[in-house]
């Protein structure tokens, strides 16, 4: 184990938790405030990082700029996903509900597959894809770096929202209580709807910058609503301020694992999941 | 033997915050032992300790001599304690005769299937659901509701019988009805321990009367000496907001008047009474929440 | 007990309509019964996989570590034939059995996990457990390439007496029978689960595990014997797959595809039900099928559409929706209908 990386594989790990904050932030509106347990939430974030490919292949956009075209339509897809599917199912068991959001993360996967195909797409050619600089030994990439800003600041304006606009106090009291905010006159259908949309339209934010940090194929969805659902639980329910937290936590150890152990990038998922795992069941045997 | 269950120094607290402190108290054979206090008492707490919902921070219990502090719910159950919860619980999906049969089938170690359907049936019939017994329990009103509660409890052949508030919400003619059922199980050597509300049944009914008051005993003893009790009229009857009646005035309400007492104004819930049950570790009513 | 003798005199005729499916399949089709007697087959795998992850969600389990016990048994057959010469059937039975000590296992550690909060460490698990195999040495496990694994039939090609296609044919056959054998042994399973005492406590646990442990049912008991009779068939069910696809790999054995498709069929076909499970699978399977002949290329748009439409108009499966049909309505019969089946 050589010690002297661990400055860089704690940069590393905290850059990485922002996107995972930012994908599972959205979620965790989805769960905590509708209370759908959304299987597809990771292809709206796949969609967000193809859509930034083909606005670059087709019109030269800097993802930078994508980002504003990506978020009206990701915000516009939820929406309509909602109205035409989310909105009958919202009383029905859980299960129902996850066979639902799977048949959806299904045609959305599929759709990306006849249009893009298979391969990998790269957003290459990006002025600042491989601008980054060093601070005492430790590399810092402007890409990764510049992911973790925006996450951070979509994750505090969405805290921000939460906490002190009227909408969101209308889906904090949503959230608390559905019959009561109905009672008090709010429209909950609308609130779940735009709660949806913005899901969504944060997943497809994360999409855009996962296009610049990798190459996604269509299928990287799944992984990241399993990822991001990981996340979600592990802060707790209905916790979205938990989401930072968490998503530091297991971030840092995939990248304290990467770094340090040998032939440990492999291992990623495993740590990922197996801190998941252990929280889960120790959280279950404390409680009396 | 004199006393079937036995609580010694019963404790709860989640957290900081103490719903039940040092509670004991003792229930003899054929005995119907009650409950009573305000909102927030403890008292459903005192409940799920005694069946094995809860873990006590402290103390002992003991069921016909055995100690079950420690022992899981089910175990409990086929030693002989059957449970009617406050909040009806009803398994969906199942018909009011499979609701019965679960009690019947599982409640005592080593029932044929033909012993367990005699059981059921037995239960069924004293809890006059005979009729309903193929309706699926969506179907089923609060009455049916509540008798299918003590039903599937009477099922798992008990020797200790918890009721919790079985009258709330019931209609006076319901109520009377539910009173005879109560003695009627009490005849049979059942001993019967209540939570109530509806004062008046706790007079018919209870042999002895347990008060309490922000999770500890205030007074014990017969209805009678409870309830003249000035501590017990003070902390309880006291606070209600209904200041028409006072506790000595509802004690001599005589049993033909439990169906004058439709809505009893010690079930209205009072702001002032502080709640352990809305407090944090809220896991004190009967259904701790399933997403620990 | 007569429902039971029922539902197994039900099960036999099931037993004996396969056993002969495929005599009947060459007969009618001839050479094109191959691919139609694999298109069987695959339905025949979905149904033991849905039906197997059904037995578990009785009792409120909503597992999504599958594939953990799918992967377990195709792992042990493969492990097995590497490093010893055991006979060839062996392998099967050992790999249902090592799934259910594994579920066994997990089963113990989750216990007083429920909701998404089961289904996320279950999920976490078989991440866990594919990382695990893909690490262990080479010369035992493959790494993430796999292992080689002997097929079950071998049908030679005998010049003169027998067409070309038959070789398939019989190869295909013989797995067909196999999972065939399967398919019944997951039916008396579920049956003696949905017509013993079993069906109230597992129902009870599911509903409200709290109230069936005041009732006398051992909550932890119950979920404990289901995981195991469960993952048990889904052993057996990795393992044939293992000899039938001819090797096993990390990423192919313990794929979150066979957990998806454990839990979409159950609740497209019937929850909690023996036959919806195995409505479902053939559903899908022939759906899957003519949409993948129809449409070529993104067929699997369709298959989503399906199962959102499943959702939509008919929320109880398949089964739920047949009953409806049947009995015409009528609030009081909304509530147990398919659930004996």
């Amino acid at each position: 184990m050589d010690l002297s990386l661990l400055p860089q594989a704690i940069v590393s790990g905290v850059l990485a938790s922002g996107l995972y904050a930012l994908v599972s932030v959205g979620l965790a509106l989805a769960i905590g405030v509708i209370g759908i347990v959304n299987f597809a939430h990771g292809e709206f974030f796949m969609v967000g990082a193809f859509l930034a490919y083909q606005l670059f292949v087709g019109f030269g956009f800097d993802p930078l700029l994508s980002l504003l075209f990506v978020a009206p339509a990701l915000a516009v897809i939820g929406a309509l996903i909602y109205l035409s599917s989310i909105r009958f199912v919202l009383r029905a068991p859980e299960l129902n509900q996850m066979l639902l959001t799977f048949g959806i993360g299904i045609i959305l996967q599929n759709l990306a597959l006849l249009i893009w195909g298979g391969d990998p797409r790269t957003i290459a050619n990006v002025p600042y894809r491989s601008l980054g600089f060093q601070v005492g030994g430790v590399s810092i990439g402007a890409v990764p770096l510049g992911s973790f800003v925006i996450s951070l600041v979509l994750v505090a304006g969405l805290y921000w929202m939460l906490a002190s606009t009227p909408l969101g106090r209308a889906m904090r009291a949503v959230a608390q209580n559905r019959i009561g905010a109905g009672l008090v006159g709010l429209e909950v259908d609308r609130v779940y709807l735009v709660a949806f949309a913005l899901s969504a339209l944060l997943a497809g934010l994360g999409g855009v910058m996962i296009g610049v940090i990798q190459s996604p194929t269509p299928t990287v969805g799944l992984g990241f609503t399993l990822k991001a659902f990981a996340i979600v639980v592990l802060a707790g329910l209905g916790n979205i301020r938990g989401i930072l937290g968490a998503a530091l936590t297991v971030a840092l150890a995939e990248s304290l694992v990467a770094t340090l152990v040998p032939n440990g990038d492999a291992l990623r998922n495993m740590v990922f999941f197996a801190i998941i795992f252990v929280v889960l069941v120790w959280r279950s045997r404390r409680v009396a | 033997m004199s006393t079937v269950l036995r609580a010694t120094g019963l404790s709860k607290s989640f957290g900081g915050l103490v719903a039940v402190k040092d509670v004991s108290f003792e229930a003899a054979p054929g005995e119907i032992f009650a409950i009573i206090g305000p909102n927030g008492a403890g008292k459903t707490t005192l409940l799920n300790l005694v069946s094995g919902l809860l873990t006590p921070t402290s103390g002992r219990l003991e069921l016909l001599g055995t100690d079950i502090t420690a022992m899981p719910t089910y175990r409990r159950c086929r030693l002989g304690l059957g449970r009617a919860f406050q909040v009806v619980q009803p398994f969906p999906e199942m018909t009011v005769a499979e609701n019965v049969l679960v009690g019947a089938q599982f409640g005592s170690e080593g029932v044929s299937s033909v012993e367990a359907r005699r059981r059921a049936d037995r239960a069924l019939e004293r809890t006059g659901l005979d009729r309903l017994r193929d309706q699926p329990v969506e179907d089923l009103n609060l009455l049916q509701e509540k008798r299918l509660e003590i039903a599937r409890a009477l099922a798992t052949q008990p020797k200790v019988l918890l009721l919790d508030e079985v009258m709330a919400g019931l209609r006076p003619g319901e109520a009377r009805q539910a009173v005879e059922l109560v003695r009627g199980v009490r005849d049979e050597g059942i001993t019967v321990v209540f939570i109530e509300h509806v004062m008046p049944v706790v007079r018919d009914l209870a042999d002895r009367v347990l008060v309490m008051d922000h999770g500890s005993e205030l007074a014990r003893g017969t209805y009678a000496e409870v309830t003249s009790d000035p501590r017990v009229v003070e902390a309880y009857l006291g606070v209600e907001d209904d200041g028409s009646r006072d506790g000595a005035e509802r004690a001599g309400v005589t049993s033909a008047d439990v169906s004058s007492t439709e809505v009893p104004s010690a079930e209205v819930p009072s702001a002032e009474v502080p709640s352990v049950h809305d407090a944090p570790g809220g896991d004190t009513g009967d259904t701790p929440g399933k997403d620990a | 007990m007569r429902g039971l003798t029922r539902d197994l005199v039900v099960t036999a005729a099931l037993a004996v309509l396969l056993v002969f499916l495929p005599a009947v399949l060459r007969e009618v089709f001839g050479r094109a019964s191959v691919s139609y007697l694999s298109l069987a087959t695959n339905a025949l795998v979905l149904a033991v996989l849905a039906l197997s992850w059904d037995m578990l969600a009785r009792t409120g389990q909503l597992s999504l570590a599958h594939a953990a016990f799918t992967g377990a048994g195709a792992y042990t057959v493969a492990v097995l034939f590497k490093l010893t010469g055991a006979p060839l059937w062996l392998g099967i039975p050992l790999g249902g059995l090592a799934a259910a000590v594994l579920a066994l296992g997990l089963g113990s550690v989750t216990l007083r996990l429920f909701g998404i909060y089961f289904a996320i460490a279950t999920l976490a698990f078989t991440e866990v457990l594919k990382a695990a195999v893909q690490r262990l040495p080479t010369a035992v496990a493959g790494g993430a390439a796999g292992i080689n694994v002997p097929a079950l039939f071998r049908p030679t090609f005998v010049a003169g007496s027998m067409e070309r296609w038959e070789v398939a044919f019989l190869r295909n056959q013989g797995y067909f029978w196999v999972y065939a054998g399967l398919l019944v042994v997951a039916v008396v399973i579920s049956v003696v689960i949905q017509r013993s005492r079993l069906r109230a406590a597992f129902t009870a646990v599911r509903t409200n595990e709290q109230v069936a442990g005041v009732m006398g049912v051992n909550p932890a008991r119950m979920k404990l014997l289901a995981f195991v009779l469960s993952s048990f068939v889904a052993g057996l069910l990795g393992a044939v797959e293992a000899h039938r696809l001819g090797s096993v790999s990390p990423d192919g054995a313990f794929s979150v595809h066979t957990t998806v498709l454990a839990l979409v069929t159950p609740i497209f076909g019937g929850l909690y039900t023996t036959l919806g499970p195995i409505l479902g699978a053939t559903v899908l399977a022939g759906i899957e099928e003519t949409l993948k002949r129809t449409f070529s290329e993104g067929y699997l748009i369709g298959y989503g559409i399906v199962l959102v439409a499943s959702i939509l108009f008919m929320p109880r499966g398949l089964v739920g929706l047949g009953s409806k049909l049947f009995k015409r309505g009528g609030a009081s019969a909304s509530g147990t209908t398919g659930e004996r089946a």
